[in-house]
C-alpha cells in the first residue's frame, strides 16, 4: 500500500503519511472519498482554507491491468455543494501510483493570494513547492509546454489548471496529460479547477515512471489480466464500437431514440446530427490525416481516443467526445465539427467542462444573447469567460448561475450541475441517475443508457419507468467499484455481458494485493463508497428534494415521443435504500 | 410499401442502393407487406452479430412487422458516454 502525500499550502510543506489502517482497501474513489469524509467539514467553503483537493490512482494504478489507470480528483464541489468526485484518464495515475502514493492531499491556502505553486513530485514520491508565478494566466496547452521545458522532459506527466480555475470559476477542470503529453484528458465536472485555484496550485509534475509495481502473485495476475483483456476484445462495444468510432459513435443513436437534447433541451433530435456524428468524425479525421485510435494512457486496451486535427493534419485538439460534441453542438444548434473542435479547443485551453459550458451556452442562446447555431457567438460567450468579464464570470459559473442571470426558466440541472447528452424525458433511466446521483447531474454516475437504449445489460422500455430506479441504483454502486479501482468505465460494458470479465477484476485484485476479494466485496466496496458521499451530502444540506429532476422535466413534453419524467419520487428515494445499513456495518454515520 | 432504412457505424457498406433519404446513411427502399425487421435484416445479409434496431425511434425486437412509411434503422453494438 502506497503512502499519502500531503500538501499544505499555508505552510507550503509537504509530507509523507502511512495511509491509515483502516483504509486499506480503498483506492481511486473510495479513498478520496474517505479523505474527504473524515477531513473536510461538510459546511466548509468550498474555495476557502478547510476544502481539500485529494488526487488518488485506483488499485490498478502503476499496474499493467487493462483499463485500469483512471485518476481521482475529489472535493467538496463549488458547483454542487456536495461532495465529488471527478474521473479522469491521462497518465497521471499510474506514474502517481509507482511512485509508490495512494493519494496526494492538497490543504489550506497560502498567504499570499497572488502566489502561484507547482507541486513536483520525483520518482520516489517525495515533493516540493516552487514558485510559478510567471505562469499565471496561461493556458493548459502553453503551461503543459512551458513546464515540459523548465524541467527538460518530455515525457514529465502534467496535471494543470487552466485560467478559468485560477479565476475560481465554477465551471473549471483539472487537466492531465495524455501519452503524448497533451493536456487533453479532463476531470471537468464540478469545478475542481476553481478548488485548485484556490490553492494557489497551477500544476503538478511527476515522471513518467518505468517500474510496474510488484504484485503479491505474479502468476495468477498475468492470468487474470488476460481473462480480462480477452473479454474487453470480445464484446463488440468495447472491441469494434469504441475503437473505431469514439465515444461519438453514440450520437446517431441517441438521436435516433430521440433522446439527444437540441437547442437547450426543448427537442429530442437534432437535424444536423449526421454532421457531427462519430462516423462523419472519424471521415473527417482520416482524411486530414489524424490519428483515429489510441488509449488516453497507457495500459487501456480499448482506445476509444483520437486527436481532431486541422485541415493541415496539424493537432487541434483531443477528438471531441460524445458529451463534448453534443453540448457545443447539437444542444447549441451547431452542426459545424471544425467550429465544435475550436470551441472544445477553448474550452480546454481555459480549463472548463465541456458539458457545462455546452449547457451554459445554450441557456444563454435561449436568453437571445446569442442565436442558437452561431459558433462566432459562442466563440464570444468562451472569450469572455477568458478575458474574466462580468459577464463572463458569470458563464463560467455553469448553467444554472447564467440561467438566473439572464432570465431562462428551463435550465437543465440537478444539484446546480448541468445535465450531460441524453434527455432524461425519453430515457427515463438515465433521469433516475441525474436525480439521485451523489454528483449532480451525471451520466457516468450510473450509466443507465446500457438497457435503455444499447441493449447492453438486459433490456428496459426507456419511455417507462418500470425497473428504473433498479437499474440506476445496480449501476451507481458497480460504477462506484469500478471508479474505485482505477477502470475505466468502458469496461462496464463487457463486464455486464460477459462473467468472466467480472470475475476478473477480483482476480487481479486478489492477486495483485494478496487480499481476498470476491464478488461480494467488489459490490460491498460500490456501496461503501456511496454511504461516504451520500452522508456527507446530508449533513452539507442536501435532503430527498435534491435529488430531483427540474419540475419543468415533468411537464413539458418533448419531442418526438412527446414524452415527460415519470419515475415517482418514492422510486427515486428507493435508490439509496442501501446506505443506512452500509454506514452502520462500516460504524459511520456523520462526517 | 416503402419505408426509410438506416444502417450506422460498421453496418453503413450494408445500405442497398437507392433514393437517400433524410441522410447520407438512409435509403428509401421498397418492401413487401407485412416484413419482419429480422427479415429485412437477413436481405441486407448484415452480419451474425448483436444489434439494435429501432422502427420511428422505439427501440424493437426483430419479430416487429414493418408498415408503410416507418423508418428502420439498424446498429451494431455501438456505447460509449
Ligand atoms: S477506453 Fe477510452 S476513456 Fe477508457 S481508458 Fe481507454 S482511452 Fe481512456
Amino acid at each position: 500500500m502506497g503512502s499519502l502525500l500531503r500538501v499544505d499550502m499555508a505552510c507550503l510543506t509537504v509530507k509523507k503519511e502511512p495511509v491509515p489502517a483502516g483504509w486499506a482497501k480503498y483506492a481511486g474513489r473510495a479513498l478520496t472519498d474517505a479523505i474527504i469524509f473524515a477531513e473536510v467539514p461538510p459546511k466548509a467553503d468550498p474555495l476557502g482554507p478547510a476544502n481539500k483537493l485529494v488526487l488518488a490512482p485506483g488499485l490498478f494504478g502503476g499496474t499493467p491491468a487493462p483499463n485500469g489507470g483512471r485518476l481521482s480528483i475529489g472535493a467538496k464541489s463549488p458547483l454542487t455543494g456536495g461532495i465529488k468526485e471527478s474521473n479522469v484518464g491521462g497518465q497521471f495515475a499510474h506514474s502517481a501510483a509507482k511512485a509508490g502514493l495512494a493519494a496526494i492531499i492538497i490543504e489550506g491556502r497560502p498567504a499570499d493570494p497572488k502566489a502561484l505553486y507547482a507541486l513536483d513530485i520525483d520518482a520516489q514520491g517525495n515533493g516540493m513547492l516552487n514558485r510559478v508565478d510567471d505562469l499565471a494566466g496561461l493556458g493548459n496547452y502553453e503551461t503543459a509546454e512551458k513546464l515540459h521545458a523548465m524541467k527538460g522532459d518530455d515525457k514529465l506527466v502534467t496535471v494543470t489548471n487552466g485560467p478559468a480555475g485560477e479565476m475560481l470559476m465554477k465551471a473549471a477542470g483539472i487537466a492531465v496529460s495524455d501519452p503524448h503529453g497533451y493536456p487533453n484528458r479532463f476531470a471537468g465536472r464540478g469545478g475542481l479547477g476553481a478548488v485548485m485555484g484556490s490553492k494557489g496550485l497551477k500544476a503538478i509534475t511527476i515522471p513518467l515512471g518505468i517500474e510496474s509495481l510488484p504484485h503479491a502473485d505474479k502468476e495468477a495476475f498475468t492470468a487474470a489480466v488476460r481473462k480480462f483483456a480477452n473479454a474487453l476484445k470480445e464484446h463488440p462495444v468495447s472491441g469494434q464500437g469504441l475503437p473505431t468510432y469514439g465515444t461519438n459513435v453514440l450520437a446517431n443513436i441517441i438521436n435516433e431514440a430521440g433522446g439527444y437534447p437540441t437547442r437547450n433541451f426543448s427537442e429530442g433530435r437534432f437535424e444536423g446530427v449526421e454532421k457531427i456524428s462519430g462516423e462523419t468524425m472519424r471521415e473527417i479525421t482520416l482524411e486530414r490525416g489524424g490519428n483515429v485510435k489510441h488509449g488516453c494512457h497507457t495500459g487501456c486496451v480499448i482506445q476509444c481516443s483520437r486527436y481532431y486535427v486541422h485541415p493541415d493534419g496539424s493537432y487541434w485538439t483531443k477528438g471531441s467526445e460524445y458529451e463534448s460534441v453534443w453540448a457545443l453542438g447539437a444542444d447549441c444548434g451547431i452542426d459545424d465539427m471544425d467550429g465544435i473542435a475550436e470551441l472544445d479547443r477553448k474550452c480546454g485551453d481555459l480549463g472548463l467542462d465541456t458539458i457545462e459550458m455546452g449547457n451554459v451556452i445554450a441557456v444563454y442562446m435561449e436568453s437571445g444573447k446569442a442565436e442558437f447555431g452561431d459558433v462566432q457567438g459562442a466563440l464570444a460567450a468562451l472569450e469572455e469567460c477568458a478575458k474574466g468579464t462580468e459577464t463572463g464570470r458569470i458563464l463560467g459559473d455553469g448553467a444554472e448561475a447564467t440561467g438566473m442571470a439572464f432570465g431562462v426558466e428551463r435550465i437543465p440541472v440537478v444539484k446546480h450541475q448541468a445535465m450531460p447528452a441524453y434527455d432524461p424525458r425519453p430515457i427515463q433511466g438515465i433521469g433516475v441517475t441525474y436525480a439521485t446521483s451523489t454528483q449532480g447531474a451525471d451520466h457516468t454516475a450510473g450509466y443507465s443508457i446500457t438497457a435503455n437504449v444499447l441493449g447492453v445489460g438486459g433490456t428496459v422500455d426507456p419511455l417507462k419507468p418500470l425497473g428504473q430506479a433498479e437499474l440506476s441504483k445496480n449501476l451507481q454502486i458497480a460504477t462506484a467499484m469500478l471508479d474505485s479501482f482505477g477502470l475505466c468505465i468502458f469496461v462496464a460494458f463487457p463486464v455486464l455481458d460477459i462473467p468472466a470479465a467480472f470475475e476478473a477484476i477480483y482476480e487481479m485484485a486478489t492477486a495483485h494485493t494478496g487480499d481476498p476479494w470476491d464478488a461480494d466485496a467488489l459490490m460491498k466496496l460500490g456501496r461503501e463508497t456511496i454511504a461516504f458521499e451520500r452522508l456527507f451530502n446530508e449533513s452539507a444540506g442536501f435532503t430527498a428534494a435534491d435529488d430531483r429532476l427540474p419540475a419543468w422535466m415533468l411537464t413539458e413534453k418533448l419531442p418526438p415521443h412527446n414524452s415527460v419524467f415519470t419515475v415517482t419520487d418514492a422510486e427515486l428515494d428507493s435508490v439509496h435504500d442501501f446506505v443506512a445499513e452500509t454506514a452502520a456495518e462500516m460504524g459511520i454515520s456523520k462526517p | 410499401m416503402r419505408i426509410e432504412l438506416a444502417l450506422f457505424a460498421s453496418l453503413e457498406p450494408y445500405l442497398p442502393e437507392g433514393e437517400s433519404a433524410s441522410g447520407r446513411r438512409t435509403r428509401m427502399i421498397d418492401l413487401p407487406g407485412g416484413i419482419t425487421v429480422g427479415e429485412v435484416v437477413a436481405r441486407l445479409g448484415l452480419p451474425d452479430q448483436p444489434r439494435v434496431c429501432f422502427i420511428d425511434g422505439r427501440g424493437v425486437r426483430e419479430d416487429a412487422v414493418l408498415t408503410d412509411g416507418v423508418r428502420l434503422a439498424i446498429f451494431p453494438p455501438v456505447a460509449g458516454g
